[in-house]
C-alpha cells in the first residue's frame, strides 16, 4: 500500500479538438483534502471526470491505487464493482444528478446498482438521511426541491455508498449564504484516515474549511501547489490565475475604489 | 380576443403543472384508496375499465359510473374538479356523438328540424358517453389515490421490464425540468414584441424554442448517463421493491375483483 | 365559459379557458382530460380491437429495445427517457400556422431524424403512456392503439420518408429541411389514417342486439375523410412546420445532433431483424382479423372519389370534421339535412361480403403502410451498404 491514492502522470485530454489538460501531473494522497482552484474552463470539471473513470486520458496515465484506469479494465466487473463503491462523484448540476422519482429512490440507486443487501442498502439510507437531515425529504419528487436541499441530496446519493473518494464539482456553486454555509460544514466534517475530498471550486472563500491542500489549475495544466493558506495570499498568483478580479466597491463616505475581491460569503475579506 | 400562440402555449404548460400538482396533493392525503398498495389500484382500475369496454348494456355502463362516481368522492376528489371534468368530457364526447343521432341507420324514434334521430344513433351516443366518463373517472382515480412514483413503479407488476420502468419515472421527472424551461423561455419571449412579429418569424420562434429545448434535452441525456455510471449503472437496472400486501390490499384486491367480474358477467349477457 | 372547439373527429380537441393564471390558485385543481393533444380515449375501440393493437405494438416496443441496448449500450435508457420528456413538452406547443390559426405537432419526425427510428418508437410510447396515466390524454385500454398509430407508425414512416428524400445530402442542406417537413406531414397523416380505418371498423364489427354501434359509432366513409380532412390540413402543417423548423434551427446552432441521420452513419437498421417484428406485428393481426369478421354487420361505405367531388358529402365531411360547437349545431345540421335520406338509407340490409371484403381490406391497408415502410428501410439498408 502506497501513500499515493491517484497518481497522474502527463495526462492530455481533449473534446474534439478543443485542449482541456495538457500533461497534467498530479499526485493525491490517501487520506488529502484537495481543493482544484481554477477559473472556469481551465480543466477542473475535466480532471474530476477523470479521476472518476467517466472519461480516460487520451495521452498519459491515471492510476488508482495503483491501477491504471482505461476503459477495457472498467469493463472488468469485479474492478468496476470495487471502484464505483470506493470512488463517489457529485455533479455540479444537481439535476443530472437527481434523475430518480423520489429522494428516497435516490438514494437506493447506487446501493442498488452495487448489488448490495436490502437490510443493508435501508441501513445506510436511513444513516445517511440522519446524518445530512433530509429524512423529511425522502417521498419528494425532485422537482419540488429547493436548490439547497437538491445540493444535500445529491451529496447523499454519494455518500450513502460510503466512498473512500470524495469527487466534488463546484459543491457550493448558486447556493445562497445559508445552504452554502450547510455544505461546508457537511464537508468539512466528512474527513478521516481513509477518507479523500477532492473538491473542485473557484470560491476562494471556502477553501481553508474543505481543504488541506490547494491546486491551482490554469489551462489544462497544475501551475501551483501549496496550503491553502498560502495559496489564497498569493494575489499575484490568483490574478494570473482569473480567481480574483478587480471589484468596484462604494465605501460609506462615498468613496468609490477598485480593490481585489476574494469569493467569501458570510465576513468579507478584503485585501488592498 | 384570440391569445397569441405564446400564451396558449403557456396556459398549456402551466395547466399541466397545476395539474400534477393537485394529484400529488390529493394522493398524498387520507381517503379511502389512498393506503391501498397501488400495485390492486393499478389492475383493479384497469380491469373495471376494461370491464366497461367490454358491456353491451347501458344500464350497467349506468350502475358503473355511479359507483366509480362515490368512489372517486371517497378518494377526496373535491365534487367541484370532478363535475367540471365530466363536464369538459360530456361536452367533448357529446360534440363527437353527436351527428351520430342522425348518421346511424335504423328505426326512427323522433326528428329534429328535419333531421331524423334513430334509436340506434341514441343508443351509440349514450355507450360512447357513458364508456368515456366511466373510464375516465377510473384514471382520475389512479392518479388521485397514488403518487405517481409508487404507481410507476407499480407497472411492475404488470412484467414491464425493470429498465423500462427507470425510464418512465425518469421522463417523468424530467418533464417538469422541461416544462419549466420551455415556461421560462416562452415568457422572456412574451415580453418582447411578438405582436409585431410576421408570421414566419412567430413560426421561426415557436420552433426555435422546441430547438433549444431539444438541445438541452440531449445535454441533459449525457449528464444523466455519466451520473449513473458514476453510481455503478452498467446496463442492467435494479429497483427498489419493497411493496408488501397487508389484509387490507387483499380486501381491495377482492373487491376489485368482485366488483370486474361481476360487470364482465352482467355486461356480456 | 368554457368553449370546446374541435379539430375533427381525431379527438385533437382543445378547450380554451378564460380562466385566471392556474398556478395563482392556492389549490391546485386536477386538470385531467383538458390536455390540449387528445389521443383515443377509452371507451371508443372495442377490446378486441385494443388487444389487437397491443399485440402489434408489442414486437415493436421489443425489437426497439433490444436495438437500443445494441447500439447505445446502457445510454439508451437516459435517452429514451429525455427524448420522451421532450416530447411530451413539445406536444403541448402550440404552432402558428399560415392563415392565423395554430396547431400542435407530436415531434414524432423530430424524434426519429435525431435518435433514429426505434429511440422514436420507444420514447413516443413513453411519452404517450406517461399522457394515458397521468394526464388522462388517451385511454389505457387504447394505450397500445395510440402507439402503434403515432410511435410505430409515425416513426417509421417519418424516418423512411427523410431518408429517401434527405439521401446523401450534406448536413446543412436546404434539401434535409424540406425532407423533415415532408417526413413530419406524411408521419402524422399516416397515423391518422390508421386510427381513422380503427374508428371506422368498430361499427361494422360491434354493435348491441339493436344494431346500435357499440363504440365509435361512424362508419370509414364517414371517419376516414373527417380524419383525414384535419390531419392533411391542419396537424400535418403543424408537424410539417415544427419537423423543417427544428432542422433548420439544428442546422444553425447544434448540427452535432443531426449526425444521427446523417449520410455516412452507421445505419441502425441495416439488419434482417428489423423485418421480424413486423412478420410477428403482421402475424398477430392477421390471426386477429378473421375473429372480427365474425362479429361483421355492416356494410363498409363506399367512399371514393365521387364522395368528394359530391358538394353534399362534402357538407358532411366539413360539419362532422369542423366546429362542431354546441353553439353552432343548428348551422351544422342545416347543412347536413340534405343527406341523411340519400345515401346512407340505402344500405339498409348489409351485405355479409360486403362487409368482410371492406374489413379484410381496411385490415391489410393497415398493415400494408407498416409493411411499406420496413420494406423501404430495408432498401435504403442494402442500398447504402452496398455503395
Amino acid at each position: 500500500m502506497t501513500d499515493a491514492l491517484f497518481e497522474v502522470r502527463a495526462v492530455r485530454y481533449a473534446y474534439d479538438s478543443l485542449p482541456a489538460l495538457n500533461g497534467l501531473d498530479l499526485t493525491i494522497r490517501r487520506g488529502s483534502r484537495v481543493a482544484l482552484l481554477g477559473a472556469n474552463g481551465s480543466g477542473k470539471s475535466t480532471f474530476l471526470r477523470l479521476l472518476d473513470a467517466l472519461d480516460f486520458a487520451q495521452e498519459g496515465t491515471i492510476r488508482f491505487d495503483g491501477e491504471t484506469l482505461t476503459p477495457e479494465r472498467l469493463d472488468d466487473d469485479a474492478f468496476a464493482h470495487s471502484f464505483r463503491s470506493r470512488v463517489g462523484l457529485v455533479f455540479q448540476n444537481p439535476d443530472v444528478q437527481l434523475f430518480n422519482a423520489t429522494v428516497l429512490d435516490e438514494l437506493a440507486f447506487a446501493p442498488l446498482q452495487l448489488r448490495l443487501e436490502k437490510q443493508e442498502i435501508r441501513q445506510r439510507i436511513d444513516h445517511v438521511m440522519n446524518e445530512l437531515d433530509i429524512a423529511p425529504l425522502a417521498g419528494r419528487p425532485p422537482h419540488r426541491l429547493s436548490m439547497g436541499e437538491k445540493k444535500r441530496v445529491a451529496i447523499a446519493s454519494v455518500l450513502v455508498i460510503d466512498p473512500e473518494v470524495l469527487l466534488l464539482d463546484e459543491p457550493t456553486a448558486s447556493l445562497d449564504p445559508r445552504s452554502q454555509s450547510e455544505i461546508i460544514n457537511l464537508l468539512a466534517g466528512w474527513s478521516g484516515d481513509a477518507r479523500t475530498a477532492v473538491t473542485a471550486t473557484h470560491d476562494l472563500g471556502i477553501v481553508e474549511d474543505i481543504a488541506d491542500h490547494c491546486v491551482v489549475f490554469e489551462s489544462g495544466r497544475v501551475v501551483a501547489e501549496g496550503p491553502p493558506r498560502e495559496i489564497v495570499q498569493n494575489e499575484e498568483l490568483l490574478y494570473r490565475t482569473g480567481l480574483l478580479h478587480a471589484h468596484r466597491h462604494r465605501h460609506e463616505s462615498g468613496v468609490v475604489h477598485s480593490h481585489p475581491h476574494l469569493h467569501r460569503h458570510g465576513d468579507h475579506e478584503h485585501s488592498e | 380576443m384570440r391569445r397569441s400562440f405564446i400564451e396558449r402555449t403557456l396556459a398549456a404548460l402551466l395547466r399541466a403543472m397545476e395539474h400534477a400538482a393537485a394529484s400529488e396533493r390529493l394522493s398524498g392525503g387520507r381517503g379511502f384508496l389512498q393506503s391501498v398498495d397501488p400495485r390492486v389500484k393499478l389492475l383493479g382500475c384497469i380491469s373495471l375499465i376494461v370491464a366497461a369496454a367490454v358491456s353491451r348494456r347501458l344500464t350497467l355502463l349506468g350502475v358503473l359510473f355511479v359507483a366509480v362516481a362515490v368512489v372517486a368522492l371517497a378518494t377526496r376528489i373535491p365534487a367541484a374538479q370532478l363535475l367540471r371534468a365530466w363536464a369538459i368530457l360530456f361536452a367533448f364526447t357529446a360534440a363527437i356523438a353527436l351527428p351520430a343521432l342522425f348518421t346511424t341507420p335504423g328505426d326512427a324514434i323522433g326528428s329534429v328540424a328535419g333531421l331524423t334521430i334513430t334509436l340506434q344513433g341514441m343508443r351509440s351516443a349514450a355507450f360512447l358517453v357513458s364508456r368515456v366518463e366511466t373510464s375516465a373517472t377510473l384514471g382520475l382515480i389512479l392518479v388521485a389515490s397514488t403518487p405517481w412514483s409508487r404507481l410507476i413503479a407499480a407497472l411492475r407488476s404488470l412484467h414491464v421490464p425493470a429498465a423500462v420502468v427507470l425510464i418512465i419515472s425518469m421522463t417523468y421527472r424530467y418533464i417538469f425540468l422541461l416544462l419549466r424551461t420551455a415556461e421560462e423561455m416562452f415568457t422572456a419571449r412574451r415580453s418582447r414584441s411578438v405582436g409585431a412579429l410576421r408570421p414566419a418569424e412567430r413560426r421561426r420562434m415557436a420552433t426555435s424554442t422546441a430547438g433549444v429545448l431539444l438541445g438541452k434535452s440531449m445535454t441533459l441525456a449525457d449528464g444523466v448517463y455519466d451520473a449513473m455510471r458514476s453510481r455503478g449503472f452498467r446496463g442492467e437496472v435494479y429497483l427498489l421493491d419493497d411493496f408488501r400486501m397487508r389484509s387490507r390490499d387483499w380486501g381491495a384486491a377482492a373487491v376489485f375483483a368482485a366488483a370486474a367480474a361481476l360487470a364482465f358477467w352482467r355486461g356480456l349477457r | 365559459m368554457s368553449v370546446p372547439s374541435l379539430c375533427s373527429l381525431c379527438l385533437c380537441g382543445e378547450f380554451n379557458e378564460n380562466t385566471s393564471a392556474p398556478n395563482t390558485s392556492p389549490r391546485p385543481r386536477l386538470m385531467y382530460l383538458t390536455c390540449h393533444h387528445m389521443h383515443i380515449p377509452d371507451g371508443y375501440l372495442s377490446p378486441s380491437t385494443c388487444a389487437s393493437l397491443y399485440a402489434a405494438a408489442m414486437p415493436f416496443w421489443a425489437m426497439a429495445l433490444r436495438r437500443l441496448k445494441r447500439n447505445l449500450m446502457s445510454r439508451f435508457v437516459p435517452m429514451v427517457a429525455l427524448v420522451a420528456a421532450f416530447s411530451f413538452v413539445v406536444m403541448m406547443f402550440n404552432l402558428p400556422l399560415p392563415g392565423g390559426t395554430t396547431g400542435h405537432a407530436t415531434g414524432v419526425a423530430i424524434a426519429a431524424i435525431v435518435v433514429g427510428p426505434w429511440g422514436a418508437v420507444a420514447a413516443i410510447s413513453v411519452a404517450l403512456l406517461i399522457q394515458a396515466l397521468f394526464f388522462g390524454d388517451g385511454g389505457i385500454t387504447a394505450f397500445g392503439a395510440n402507439s402503434f398509430n403515432i410511435a410505430v407508425v409515425g416513426a417509421l414512416v417519418a424516418w423512411v420518408a427523410y431518408r429517401l428524400i434527405a439521401g446523401n445530402a450534406p448536413l446543412t442542406s436546404r434539401l434535409r429541411v424540406v425532407a423533415a417537413a415532408v417526413a413530419g406531414y406524411l408521419a402524422i397523416n399516416a397515423s391518422a389514417l390508421v386510427a381513422a380505418i380503427e374508428f371506422g371498423i368498430q361499427p361494422m364489427l360491434f354493435h348491441d342486439a339493436t344494431g346500435a354501434p357499440l363504440y365509435a359509432p361512424y362508419p370509414l366513409h364517414i371517419a376516414v375523410p373527417a380524419m383525414m380532412i384535419g390531419h392533411l390540413t391542419f396537424a400535418g402543417l403543424a408537424e410539417a412546420i415544427l419537423s423543417g423548423g427544428v432542422v433548420a434551427y439544428l442546422q444553425r446552432a447544434d448540427l452535432r445532433l443531426l449526425c444521427g441521420s446523417a449520410p455516412d452513419a452507421a445505419d441502425e437498421t441495416a439488419s434482417a431483424a428489423v423485418m421480424r417484428p413486423l412478420w410477428i406485428g403482421v402475424a398477430a393481426l392477421m390471426v386477429l382479423t378473421p375473429l372480427g369478421l365474425l362479429a361483421a354487420g355492416r356494410a363498409w361505405g363506399e367512399w371514393s372519389a365521387a364522395d368528394f367531388a359530391d358538394p353534399a358529402a362534402r357538407a358532411q365531411i366539413a360539419a362532422v370534421s369542423n366546429n362542431v360547437l354546441p353553439g353552432n349545431v343548428p348551422a351544422g345540421l342545416a347543412h347536413l339535412s340534405s343527406i341523411w335520406t340519400a345515401p346512407l338509407r340505402g344500405y339498409a340490409p348489409p351485405l355479409l361480403q360486403h362487409a368482410a371484403i371492406g374489413y379484410l381490406l381496411s385490415a391489410m391497408f393497415g398493415v400494408g403502410v407498416v409493411v411499406l415502410a420496413t420494406f423501404a428501410l430495408r432498401l435504403l439498408a442494402t442500398r447504402e451498404r452496398s455503395q
